[in-house]
């Protein structure tokens, strides 16, 4: 009986598995889109409405899903720090916090990274550039990621299962 | 006087600041930043290195230098993180940022067409301390007044640059405004519409079009805006009784003036001139002066002591002539 219990749990466990590992391959592509978006929002605000970086990050936010709201306001709410720190500090800080929270990956952080350290200390031609070569990566980093999702989705789910009746077949 | 610009430095900055003799801190005006260089200030007229530990030297060898990571911060500070939001304000080198301080920067232009765009690559700065003395024209506005009409004469303040003149129009403005020209004793008359042309932002101090400095009750503030224009724009739409500008020296500004004057409004202008002959060598001054569009003229001089005034108010027919009716020269503030 008490073999039975243990052997429902080690596959419950390992289906659990299978299925989060493919839920994170769903949700980074999902997740890189939004962050699409919100570059995209940003190079308006800066672009067009001249909003200092601040409050075009509030903005952003505003119309951002979690996790990366919470991101955002804080790079923005970092910058009144007792440190005085530079834009670069507070958003790799910011970055830093809340990246567990997001299913992407390093590429991605790699270049919102980089992007973070020529926000705001250039010509609005400059800032728009630098947005529109981030938005460009991260393009790519999601086409990679669909790919990624398409092919190792159901591998995901059905190995969880496999390997927790592997283990199980093991054990008994 | 440093606590009013602390806001705008980076700690380590404030902190070496912060660690100069108080009798300095009261008095200072200016603080010169110039990455990887000595730190300068100036301070009663005066002007010395800081060390780290806050002495002040004449020499720059032991003075404080700060690093390009620090000025880079700072330039965040000042900016708001957003330096692109800034490029009107970087075609004219500088910035006037909340409680009317101003700060020049220096480094590497960007051209377009010919005409500078902006300033990338900043290496310098000047961080001006705006005061504001209410009370420093105080003694000067009786000399001014027109009784006749109610209201004060035109009046050009003419001194060198650094000497208080802008501080002087400011609290000329706001007197006005109060209706507090009718002179001494307390007196109060009614107020009287003032229309400011603040082209460098520095008279009032406007921050997104709302003074930060008190320029008075009835005045209206047209900021960031080309004089000669502003003059016109103020005259067609705000009606004004008195129309304050800062630093006019151009013919068009000149035109502009002209048009005010005879429309009826006294105008109160500044101009970059040791006295009143040193203005007369200025060709669009020149004319003005002669012309008799101003009847009362302003001499500030800095001195040990403090600023000091000489009103000189030249009869009709007298214009071209050198004037003659001079008040006594009295301490301004």
């Amino acid at each position: 009986m008490l073999k039975l219990i243990g052997a429902a749990l080690i596959l419950f466990a390992g289906t659990m598995i299978g299925f989060q590992q493919a839920a994170r391959l769903a949700a980074r592509p999902r997740h890189i889109r939004t962050l699409l978006h919100t570059l995209q929002r940003l190079e308006t605000e800066i672009g067009y409405g001249y909003t200092p970086l601040p409050e075009a990050l509030e903005r952003a936010a505003e119309h951002t899903p979690e996790p990366l709201a919470a991101m955002l306001k804080e790079a923005a709410k970092r910058l009144d720090d007792a440190d005085g720190p530079s834009f670069r500090e507070s958003w790799s800080r910011a970055i830093e916090g809340h990246w567990a929270n997001s299913a992407m990956r390093s590429p991605e952080k790699a270049a919102l990274i980089r992007l973070g350290s020529s926000l705001g200390i250039s010509d609005r031609e400059d800032q728009v550039k630098h947005l529109r070569l981030a938005m460009q990566q991260l393009k790519a980093e999601e086409d990679a990621a669909r790919d990624d999702q398409e092919r190792y989705e159901k591998l995901c789910k059905s190995l969880g299962v496999l390997v927790a009746a592997l283990i199980v077949i093991l054990i008994v | 006087m440093l606590e009013r610009v602390t806001h705008l430095l980076p700690p380590e900055m404030a902190a070496v600041l912060g660690r100069l003799p108080d009798g300095v801190k009261d008095r200072l005006e200016e603080i010169r930043v110039r990455e990887g260089r000595p730190l300068e200030i100036g301070f009663g007229g005066e002007s010395r290195f800081a060390g780290e530990d806050g002495s002040l030297r004449h020499t720059p060898e032991q003075a404080y230098r700060p690093s390009s990571e620090l000025c880079r911060k700072m330039l965040e500070r000042m900016t708001n993180h957003s330096l692109y939001a800034m490029e009107e304000e970087l075609r004219r080198g500088y910035i006037t940022v909340s409680g009317g301080h101003r700060i020049g920067l220096c480094g590497r232009t960007v051209l377009e067409r010919g005409a500078v765009r902006g300033i990338r690559d900043i290496g310098g700065f000047n961080i001006r301390i705006a005061r504001e003395v209410v009370g420093a024209a105080d003694g000067l506005l009786p000399q001014l007044a027109d009784r006749t009409r109610g209201t004060i004469v035109s009046t050009l303040v003419l001194a060198p640059p650094q000497q208080g003149k802008t501080t002087l129009i400011r609290d000329l403005a706001r007197s006005i405004s109060y209706g507090l020209y009718a002179g001494s004793g307390g007196m109060r008359r009614e107020g009287r519409k003032v229309a400011i042309v603040d082209e460098r932002s520095e008279i009032a101090a406007c921050v997104r079009g709302v003074p930060t400095f008190d320029v008075g009750p009835r005045t209206d503030v047209m900021d960031a805006c080309p004089k000669a224009e502003g003059m016109m724009m103020m005259l067609r739409s705000m009606s004004p009784d008195v129309l304050v500008v800062d630093e006019i020296g151009h013919a068009e500004d000149a035109a502009a003036l002209r048009e005010a004057v005879h429309a009826g409004v006294s105008v109160i202008a500044t101009a970059h001139a040791r006295d009143l002959q040193d203005a007369r060598d200025r060709p669009a001054l020149r004319e003005l002066i002669e012309e008799g569009a101003f009847a009362a003229f302003i001499e500030l001089r800095r001195t040990a002591e403090g600023f000091r005034s000489r009103v000189l108010r030249p009869g009709p027919g007298a214009l071209a002539r050198e004037p003659t009716a001079l008040q006594p020269e009295r301490p301004l503030c």
